[in-house]
């Protein structure tokens, strides 16, 4: 397909592209005062800047691709694969709270604040190395598909829409830092937010309303596709309700943790930027519910796409099905528009991770490990560098994206398997160390290996569906992080009070606590029970 | 004693209590009916309307529940946040903060 653009289109698309960089070059000043400026907005933010910059950093080119797949072959119930956001409906009550309070820049520096000595500097290098490629990573894979997009759209090279589009976004990135991020991503939502609306209504208008769509569903003998509940079976089929039970426990408890799902290390760097421990709360639970609502909206528009074109079977070609919705049917003049919203989702997801890889590369690796004294101006003129590399670097792994993709998949899945329950376990249980938490990582790495790919290939083990393989890797997991801790000295215990006093975590600390208390750092527990029967 | 408490000072909000597990309840209900309700109620479904309408209310509800607690937890937080950054820059630095005082 190619879409001829008239002159009102092209304007639209300019008109964007001047704000995105005059926001850029508006918040210079800002951007340039210090490392946290640079890298947290000065830790100032109201919770609906983070959170609008949650909504746009989550709403990416691939989002209504992927969301379109799921929902073309699944129909209503394939939203539950969206759902695995909803970890932030726990976490902005619980380990967000307690991540706010610790002040990490971080995840990677969280743990040198939860745990101590050689272990915790361990921990900190590898999560600042695997963050780092992990950006550059996700950087690629979205701008590969904004290429894709823009070869599917006007016929241009993919490397071209790949490579151009990430040059503007770079531009503010490198002028403001997070301030270009942050104040981009506000406007970037809202225009996002009204286009996704503007042209799933318009589509679902296209397929005769919601009383058509019903209607052609009932003609295609297709009605269930309404129900979110239309599993296959407990076991069986392609989607079993053992797979939706796994999805909201690996979704909602994880909100007890920290790292659960990779969306966590985006959501770190926007709690750290709110004002206030109830800013970030809120922050991430809007920022969140926004993400979902857009899902559901999109949805319906899925179905409308569905009833227009049943029967595709290729995924490369029902999966652009919410595009064309929009290129298909909008009115002449309004396609640039649409393209220029297109723009918004992909700028906002691109300048956060530039942002957020360049703060693992300064803070975490350079700061800490390379110059510990370095100034402020040195800081801030590494984060820039650091934006530089992850770019170029961005381009590379883009233009290799379609080799490397099940290799890296695979490197996502590594982060959300075998390392869940170390996740939720080093927020709420004291007696975890940075030994046990090491152990689960590297056990995880090569058992995910053993049980996604060599045992099945050597036939030692049948291959299992994936919601069955989160299980086995958790339980191979404890078997070696478990003896670990136990076999390992506790943390410092003068280090765990601190921690303690400053972060109050859920769950069980009791020794930590009672020595707190013993310490004189806490409020005796009668006293709080007095004031509760008081209040 | 009220059901849910609205009153915190600073030190009884540190505490992990009641309300912090109603809100960690109904949160993640607010987020089932509030995508499956919007979704359904964009395709005309009664029972749409009914788990929108659900989850908004609980959402009211939640944020009723919650508020107070966080402001106060804020409020008191803020207060030492400048000691616990100058800890923070030290780390980052390699200077030991372990011995100085909490």
């Amino acid at each position: 397909m190619s879409v001829a653009f008239t002159a009102l289109d092209w304007i639209w698309v300019g008109l964007f592209l001047a704000l995105m960089i005059g926001s850029g070059v508006l918040f210079y000043r800002l951007g340039r005062r210090s490392e946290s400026d640079f890298f947290l907005a000065g830790r100032g933010l109201p919770w609906w800047l983070p959170a609008s910059s949650v909504y746009a950093t989550h709403t990416a080119t691939d989002t209504p691709m992927w969301i379109t797949g799921v929902i073309y072959q699944h129909g209503m119930a394939g939203i539950w694969y969206t759902f695995f956001s909803a970890w932030a409906a726990i976490s902005s009550f619980v380990s967000t709270r307690i991540f706010r309070r610790s002040l990490a820049y971080t995840q990677a520096e969280w743990n040198v604040v939860r745990f101590t000595g050689l272990g915790a500097e361990l921990l900190r290098g590898w999560m600042a190395g695997w963050q780092f490629f992990m950006n550059m990573f996700v950087l690629g894979w979205v701008g590969i598909a904004m290429g894709k997009i823009c070869a599917f759209l006007f016929g241009w090279p993919v490397w071209v829409g790949l490579v151009a589009f990430s040059l503007v976004c770079a531009i503010y990135v490198l002028a403001a830092g997070y301030w270009g991020v942050v104040m981009a991503d506000f406007q970037q939502g809202i225009i996002a937010f009204l286009v996704i609306l503007i042209v799933s209504f318009w589509g679902i208008s296209v397929a005769g309303g919601p009383a058509g769509i019903i209607a052609k569903l009932t003609a295609l003998g297709a009605l269930d596709r309404m129900n979110p509940f239309a599993f296959t079976g407990w076991w069986s089929g392609s989607f079993p309700t053992a797979w939706f039970v796994t999805m909201l426990v690996i979704a909602l408890l994880g909100g007890f943790g920290m790292g659960t799902t990779v969306d966590w290390y985006v959501e770190a760097q926007r709690i750290q930027s709110a004002r206030t421990v109830r800013d970030a709360s809120y922050s991430i639970w809007w920022g969140t519910v926004l993400g979902l609502v857009r899902n559901s909206v999109w949805a319906v528009s899925i179905l409308a796409f569905f009833v227009l074109f049943p029967g595709l079977t290729e995924t490369a070609e029902y999966e652009m099905g919410w595009f064309r919705l929009g290129f298909d049917y909008l009115p002449v003049g309004m396609v640039g528009f649409f393209f220029a919203a297109i723009l918004a989702i992909h700028l906002s997801t691109i300048s956060s991770h530039l942002n957020l890889g360049a703060l693992y590369a300064t803070r975490d690796l350079y700061q800490h490990y390379v110059n510990p004294k370095a100034s402020e101006a040195q800081l801030i003129l590494v984060g820039r560098v650091s934006t530089v590399i992850l770019l170029f670097g961005s381009f590379f792994y883009g233009l290799m994206m379609e080799d490397l993709t099940s290799w890296l998949i695979f490197a996502l899945w590594i982060m959300a398997a075998g390392i869940w329950l170390p996740n939720i376990l080093q927020v709420v249980w004291w007696r975890f160390n940075a030994w046990g938490y090491l152990s689960a990582w590297i056990a995880n790495l090569g058992f995910s290996w053993l049980v996604v790919w060599i045992l099945p290939a050597l036939g030692v083990i049948p291959e299992i569906p994936d919601y069955q393989q989160f299980w086995l890797l958790m339980v191979l997991g404890a078997l070696v992080y478990l003896p670990v801790t136990f076999l390992t000295r506790p943390e410092n215990m003068d280090h765990l009070v601190r921690y303690y006093v400053q972060s109050r975590p859920l769950g069980w600390w009791g020794p930590v606590r009672s020595e707190a208390a013993r310490r004189g750092l806490l409020l005796p527990a009668s006293a709080v029970h007095a004031g509760s029967t008081s209040g | 004693m009220a059901l849910i408490r609205r009153s915190w000072t600073a030190h009884e909000a540190d505490e992990w209590t009641r309300e912090d597990w109603v809100a960690i309840a109904i949160s993640p209900t607010c987020y089932v009916l509030l995508t499956i309700g919007l979704a359904l109620s964009l395709l005309l479904q009664t029972s749409g309307y009914v788990m929108l309408a659900a989850g908004i209310v609980l959402t009211v509800l939640m944020h009723y529940v919650i508020d107070p607690k966080l402001r106060a937890v804020s409020a008191e937080y803020e207060r030492k946040q400048q000691a616990y950054l100058n800890q923070l820059e030290a780390q980052v630095r390699w200077k030991d903060t372990d011995s100085e005082d909490l």
